[in-house]
Order: C-alpha cells, then structure tokens, then sequence
C-alpha cells in the first residue's frame, strides 16, 4: 500500500483531510451521544418553532373563522329570503281572502239574524254604499229578479237600515234611515212612548212627534214599533244621543246603530211584515230594557 | 501497488449519487429495494477515488436518506455512520486494492456488504437501540448479484 504525502496543515489536501475526519468523528459522537442529545435537540427544535407554529395556528383559527362565518351569513341570507317569499306569499294570499273573509264573517251574521228572525227574510250584498245621498242611497244586488218590491224594510246585524226605494231588474237601490226624506216609526225602549224618526244623515236621526212630558233619557234604545207596516215591532234602530225640550215636542236625536256607509250584506223583509217580531233580536242595551 | 483512476467524471459522479439519494427516497414504500439501491450507493456509487471527502459525504446523504424516509428511529445518525465508515474502507479497497476480476469483485462486495449490515445495526444500535430491519438485510445479500455487477460496470476497477 503507497501513502500519499499527508500534510495535515493549511493546503488544499490538509483541509480536506480535516473535513473528512471531522465529518467521520461529527457522525460518531451524533450517534454515540444517544437518544438523550436528540431528545434535548428535539427540545430546543419544539422551542424554537413555538413562534412559527402559534402564527400557523391562530392563521388556520382565523381562517376557520372567517369560512364559517361566511357560510352561516350565507345560510342565514338563504333564509331570510325564503321566508321573506314566504311572507309575501302569505300577504298576497290575505289580500286576496280578505274580501271573502269579511263577505263570510257578514254572511255569518246574517244567517244569525235571519234564523232568529220569524220571517222569510232575503240576503242581499250591497254594491255601493254613496254617502250623502237623499233618495236612495244603498245599491243592493238584487231586484226584481229576486223578488224585490218598493218599501220593503232593509236590516243588518246591528239594526234597521232603511226600505227599498226602487226596484230593477237585477238591482234595488235602499234608502238609508239616515236620509232626510225616511221615515221609521219607532218606540223609546223604557217610556214606550211612540214617535216618528226622521234621517239627519251622517248616520243620525230625529224622532218626531213626542210629547215633551215623556222622559227621555240619553243612552236609550230605540225600537221599531212596527205601526209604519215596513218593520216587525222590536227591531233596534239606534241609541238616544241627545235630548233637549221644544216648544211643541222633544227633540230626540237618536244615533243609528248599523253603520249605514260599511255594511257588506243585509237582510231584506217580506212586504207584509207582522206587527210583532219574536225577541231576542237586538244586542245588550246601553240602557233600558227590552221593548 | 496500482492505482486505479477514476473513469468517471465529476459530473458523472455527482449526477449518479444524487440520483440514487432521490431514489432512496422514492422507494421508502419498499423497503427492501431501497437497501438494495442503498447498498449500490455506498459500495459503489459513492465511492470516488480521487476524493475521500465526496465519497464520505455521498454516503452519509444516503444513510441520512434512509433514515429520515424510515423515521422509525429516537435519534438519527448511526446509518449515515456506519455508511461513511464502511464507505471509507471500501474507497481505499477500490484505490490501494484492485480486483481484476467480476468474481473477485462479487467476493469482495459480498464481504464488505456484510460488515456493512453488522456495521449499520452496531452503529444504529448505539444511536438509537435495537435496528428496526428485520429481514430487509437478507435482501442485500439476495441483491448482491445485481448491485454487485451494477457496481462493477460503474466503477472498472482496474482501469478497463
């Protein structure tokens, strides 16, 4: 075996010799040194990347975050909008039952009346309810086609109305009792005193023709009498509103119960109504009793 | 004693072993291959005759290659051990002790693959505890025909 000339000093073969043994003995005392040095440099290595690894975590926390923040903003966007649709759904299907509800609810009570009242009574809807008119203002859907005749009494749930003013072929048009030209005969609830109401409009009246030695007093109910022949004794027709003494009679103002301008559907009376129409037929009075 | 010159250029060389570096880890999935291709690059590949210092590093990036695609063990560091050191010797076996011979060369890879194997379970034991092998050893020895003639055509020693 030739040795080649070994220099262990500064020269390009010396240093070459060095990073060799260095290399070799580095490896021997690594592997020699065991698990415990690998354990410390494991240590330090953990240590060391502590930093690193806590920025990773909070950016993959933070991007977490960030993603399900958006998907329930998204799922909560989907939502409001299909219950949004849903909202307006229903809204558009309460506009359009509106109208039968309020048609079924004054149905109801019509066919309430009609089974408590003695009489072959009619269902009528109302077409057109003008305010202020002096002769005939109601426009019912029914004329002579159904059997309508001029005068017959015209009533609601909540009391008289008025009478059939003319008749068409398929319309009748009713004057209200609050016309100036309409006339109800009528009675005080608690003095039975009999008189003649009147129409001032504005869903008011006047009763005539009463002896100012009756008491009367504000809140009393008034009745039909029945002596006109168009309305059975009995019926409501409005609520003393106001008294004051005359000079030759009581001024009664008296305010009709059935809003006049707002009824959907009446009743429409036989033309020879019976004097005397079966109680109950009217709701509580204000005050006085039952006629 | 004649002295055997590399036929290879640095080039050469350098591409080779870094070649099988990459290969030892690609082929981490079986086991067995990689010793093979292991021992090709320690007992061959690595060896340059004309420079301890590359052979030792080539070696020991093939020992840290293994080590840390097999993960298996507390501390690193007895594999690339043991490779340069058996590397060494078989770099001064190739430069100061030529064989002529395909069978002499089989005979001396043969030898020097098994003091390999018991030099990387000593090393690897002193490092880190019992080598986790198993019988992945006997591979290199099965192998020996193949990367003991793949060596050989590599490395011509005796200047052919």
């Amino acid at each position: 075996m030739a040795r080649r000339g070994s220099s262990w000093g500064w020269s390009r073969a010396g240093r070459r010799r060095w990073a060799l043994t260095l290399l070799w003995l580095g490896h021997g005392v690594w592997a020699l040194s065991g698990p415990r040095s690998g354990a410390a440099w494991s240590g330090f290595a953990s240590v060391a990347a502590r930093p690193a690894e806590s920025a990773a975590s909070a950016w993959r926390a933070w991007r977490l975050h960030r993603s399900e923040r958006a998907s329930n903003l998204e799922a909560a966007q989907g939502e409001l909008a299909a219950l949004r649709q849903q909202v307006q759904s229903l809204e558009t299907a309460r506009t359009v039952d509106a109208p039968k509800l309020a048609d079924a609810e004054a149905a109801g009570q019509l066919l309430g009346l009609k089974e408590k009242l003695p009489l072959q009574a009619k269902a009528a809807r109302v077409l057109l309810a003008p305010v202020g008119e002096p002769f005939g203002g109601l426009v019912l859907d029914a004329g002579a086609d159904a059997g309508l005749v001029q005068d017959e009494g015209v009533i609601a749930p909540e009391g008289v109305v008025g009478r059939i003013w003319s008749v068409n072929a398929t319309q009748s048009q009713v004057l209200p009792a609050d016309a100036p030209n309409a006339s109800i005969a009528v009675m005080l609830a608690r003095s039975r005193a009999t008189g003649v109401l009147q129409g001032l409009g504005s869903n008011q009246g006047e009763i005539r023709y009463l002896n100012n030695q009756e008491v009367v007093q504000p809140g009393e109910a008034v009745y039909t009498s029945g002596l006109d022949r168009v309305f059975p004794r009995g019926l409501l027709v409005g609520y003393v509103a106001e008294v004051r003494p005359g000079d030759l009679e009581l001024q009664v103002k008296v305010a009709l119960a059935a809003p006049l301008r707002r009824l959907p559907m009446v009743l429409i009376l036989p033309p020879s109504s019976p004097l005397e129409a079966q109680a109950p037929l009217v709701p509580a009075q204000k005050n006085g009793g039952a006629p | 004693m004649k002295r055997v010159k590399s036929l290879r250029n640095p080039l050469q060389r350098t591409a080779a072993a870094l070649a099988a570096c990459l290969g030892l880890i690609l082929l981490a999935p079986w086991p067995g291959a990689q010793a093979v291709l292991h021992a090709a690059l320690v007992l061959g590949i690595a060896l340059d005759p004309e420079s301890a210092l590359l052979t030792a590093l080539w070696a020991a990036a093939g020992g840290w290659a293994v080590e840390g695609t097999l993960r298996l063990y507390p501390h690193y560091g007895g594999t690339p051990w043991a490779d340069m050191s058996v590397a060494l010797l078989a770099w001064w076996m190739i430069r100061d002790l030529p064989v002529g011979s395909f069978k002499g060369w089989l005979g001396r890879q043969a030898l020097l693959g098994a003091l390999w194997i018991l030099a990387v379970h000593l090393a690897v034991r002193l490092a880190a505890g019992p080598h986790l092998w198993g019988w992945t050893w006997a591979w290199i020895l099965l192998g020996l025909p193949f990367w003991g003639w793949l060596t050989w055509r590599w490395q011509r020693p005796g200047g052919r």
